[in-house]
C-alpha cells in the first residue's frame, strides 16, 4: 500500500472501471457516482478483486456504505484508510 | 437482427432443459409467476385488450419454441407466432373478502403454478384475475410464465411496460430499449470457452464430494403441487433487517445476509427432525442483464454462482455469512460467472434430458438443497395497474418436488416479502412455521 495516495488511487479505480467492468467513457471522472454509473453485485466484487491485485489489501463488502461509493475518490479514501 | 427464428439464450436453454424434467417427472412445468394484490379498480377486460395488443406488437409472446429441424440450438419461431393463441387472461369467480382480516392467497393462483403450459405450442404465459367482492375490495393478479420467456426482472419490465401502455407512455409497437429480442448473439463455442464450460463442471463436481439433502428428499417421480406462504414485514421491521445486511452483508451485496438466514431456516426443520442434511448447496442467480438497458423484457440474463455449506457450518450465522462472503469472492475472482454462462451456452446443443441427467447422478438424486432468491425492490416506483393501486407484489417462482421448498424475498415499497414456496407435503404445518420463525429471527437479530 506504501506507493498509493487517495489521488493515485482514486484514479487506478477510475481506470479499472473505465477499461474492464463498467460500459462508461471518458465522462466518468474520480468524483462521478459509482452506483449511477451501473457499479451492482457483481461489478462491485470485481472491483474489489482488481483493487486487491494492485494493493494487496481486500475491502470486506460490509465497508461498501453508500458513502464509500459515492465516488471513486470516496472509495480510495476508504482503502487508504483500512490500510493505515 | 430480428428474423423469424430467435435463438434462445444459454440461460434459456438450461431452463428448457429443466422444464423437460419437471414435466417428465412431475407432470409440471419450469412456471414462474409474478403476484399483485391490487386495490379497488382494475377492470379485467382492459387487460385482456391490452394484452391482446401488446401480443401483436411482440410477438415473441406466443412465439413456439423448438429446435430447427429437429436439431441445433432452440429458438423462437416468431414466423408461427400468429398463428398461436393469444396469452390467456382468466377471470375467476369473485371471492367473499374475510371481514375484517386480510385477504388469503387465492388457491387459482397455486393451481397455475402446478400447470403445464405448452411451449412448443407458443402457450408462453397467462394471467389468472380473482376479484374480491366483485373487485370493490380489491382484485388478485398473477402473470405465469415458462421461465425462458423472462427472468423475475424482466417479468417486471413486462408489467411496467403494459402499464406504459395503458397510460400511454408509450406507443403502439414502441417496446422496451434492450428488450432482449434481437441482440442475442449465437453461442461462440471455441476452445476458451470450452475450458471455461469444463471449469464449471469440475466445479460442480466438486461441490458432490459431500452431496446435500434436501427437505424432500431425492426427486421420485412425484406430482408437483406446490403451494406457497407469503409473509409482509412491517416497514420498521423491514429498514431493520435492510440497515443488519448492509452493516454485515454490503451496501450491494445484501444477497448473502438473506441467503445465510434462509440456510438457516432449512438447517432448522433438519435439526428438528433429526436428520443430518449433510451438506447445504444452493444457487443464486446473478443478474446480468445488460447494462444501461431499459427493458431487457424477453429471455433469461442470468448466470449461477453455487454455494456450498456443511451442515454444522450452518450453526453461527456470522461464521455462515463469512463463508458465503469467501466462497461468492473466490468463485467470481475464477471466472466461475463467465463460466457459468459457457456450461449454458453448450446446453443450446445438448439434448437437454442428458444435462438434468448430469447434473443429479452428481448430487446421488439431489437437484440442491432448495430453491433462493433475492430480488430486491419488487417494481419500484410503480405506485398503480391498469389504473388499480398495487397494495403488495412479489414473486413465486416454482419449485420441483424435489427440492420442495424455496425462499423468494424481495421489498415492495418499504416492506420486505418473504415467499416460501413449498411442494405439499414436503414440510409439516410445524415445520413451516419453525422456518419462517428461524428466518424471522436471523433477519430481525433476534
Amino acid at each position: 500500500m506504501t506507493a498509493w495516495s487517495r489521488e493515485a488511487l482514486a484514479q487506478r479505480i477510475v481506470e479499472i472501471l473505465r477499461e474492464d467492468i463498467l460500459d462508461v467513457d471518458e465522462r466518468f471522472t474520480a468524483t462521478s457516482s459509482l452506483v449511477d454509473a451501473g457499479l451492482d453485485s457483481l461489478a462491485v466484487t470485481q472491483l474489489l478483486l482488481a483493487l486487491e491485485e494492485s494493493t494487496g489489501i481486500w475491502v470486506d463488502e460490509s465497508l461498501l456504505t453508500p458513502e464509500n461509493l459515492a465516488s471513486a475518490e470516496a472509495l480510495a479514501a476508504c482503502v487508504v484508510d483500512l490500510a493505515s | 437482427m430480428r428474423g423469424p427464428l430467435v435463438p434462445l439464450t444459454g440461460a434459456d436453454c438450461f431452463l428448457r432443459a429443466f422444464d423437460g424434467e419437471v414435466r417428465r417427472t412431475a407432470g409440471a412445468s419450469h412456471l414462474s409467476q409474478l403476484v399483485l394484490r391490487l386495490g379497488p379498480g382494475f377492470d379485467p377486460e382492459r387487460l385482456r385488450a391490452l394484452v391482446a395488443r401488446v401480443a401483436e406488437e411482440a410477438p415473441i409472446l406466443r412465439a413456439p419454441i423448438r429446435r430447427p429441424r429437429g436439431v441445433g440450438a432452440p429458438v423462437y419461431d416468431l414466423a408461427r407466432a400468429a398463428r398461436a393463441p393469444l396469452p390467456r387472461v382468466e377471470v375467476h369467480p369473485s371471492a367473499a373478502a374475510p371481514p375484517g382480516a386480510p385477504r388469503p392467497l387465492p388457491e387459482a393462483f397455486f393451481a397455475r403454478l402446478n400447470d403445464r403450459l405448452d411451449a412448443r405450442r407458443g402457450e408462453l404465459l397467462r394471467f389468472d384475475v380473482v376479484p374480491w367482492e366483485g373487485g370493490a375490495a380489491g382484485t388478485d393478479l398473477a402473470l405465469t410464465w415458462v421461465h425462458m420467456l423472462l427472468d423475475g426482472a424482466g417479468s417486471e419490465a413486462f408489467v411496467r411496460w403494459l402499464d406504459e401502455r395503458f397510460r400511454g407512455a408509450r406507443g403502439p409497437g414502441e417496446l422496451p430499449a434492450g428488450d432482449g429480442l434481437g441482440d442475442v448473439a449465437p453461442p461462440a463455442l471455441g476452445a476458451g470457452r470450452g475450458r471455461a464450460a469444463h471449469a464449471w463442471q469440475r466445479h460442480m463436481r466438486g461441490l458432490a464430494a459431500r452431496p446435500p439433502r434436501s427437505l424432500a428428499g431425492p426427486l421420485r417421480r412425484v406430482r408437483q403441487a406446490l403451494r406457497y406462504e407469503l409473509e409482509t414485514l412491517s416497514p420498521g421491521e423491514t429498514a431493520a433487517v435492510a440497515a443488519r445486511a448492509r452493516e454485515r452483508a454490503g451496501f450491494l451485496t445484501p444477497m448473502l445476509f438473506y441467503l445465510a438466514a434462509a440456510i438457516r431456516a432449512h438447517a432448522a426443520v433438519f435439526e428438528a427432525r433429526g436428520v443430518d442434511p449433510g451438506s447445504f448447496v444452493v444457487p443464486l442467480p446473478v443478474n446480468l442483464r445488460p447494462k444501461g438497458a431499459e427493458g431487457a423484457v424477453f429471455r433469461t440474463h442470468v448466470s449461477m454462482l453455487w454455494f456450498h455449506v456443511p451442515a454444522e457450518g450452518a450453526s453461527d450465522f456470522d461464521a455462515l455469512l463469512e463463508r458465503l462472503k469467501a466462497q461468492r469472492r473466490d468463485a467470481i475472482k475464477a471466472g466461475l460467472v463467465e463460466a457459468g454462462v459457457a456450461a449454458m451456452d453448450y446446453a443450446r446443443f445438448a439434448p437437454a434430458r442428458l444435462y438434468a441427467h448430469a447434473a443429479r447422478r452428481s448430487f446421488g438424486g439431489e437437484l440442491c438443497s432448495f430453491f433462493f432468491a433475492w430480488t430486491d425492490r419488487f417494481l419500484p416506483g410503480l405506485a398503480s395497474f391498469l389504473g388499480a393501486p398495487i397494495e403488495n407484489g412479489f414473486h413465486a417462482p416454482s419449485v420441483p418436488p424435489s427440492p420442495g421448498s424455496g425462499a423468494i424475498l424481495s421489498v415492495r415499497e418499504g416492506r420486505l416479502n418473504l415467499t416460501h414456496v413449498f411442494q405439499a407435503g414436503v414440510l409439516s404445518d410445524a415445520e413451516r412455521a419453525l422456518l419462517r420463525a428461524r428466518l424471522r429471527a436471523d433477519l430481525l437479530g433476534s
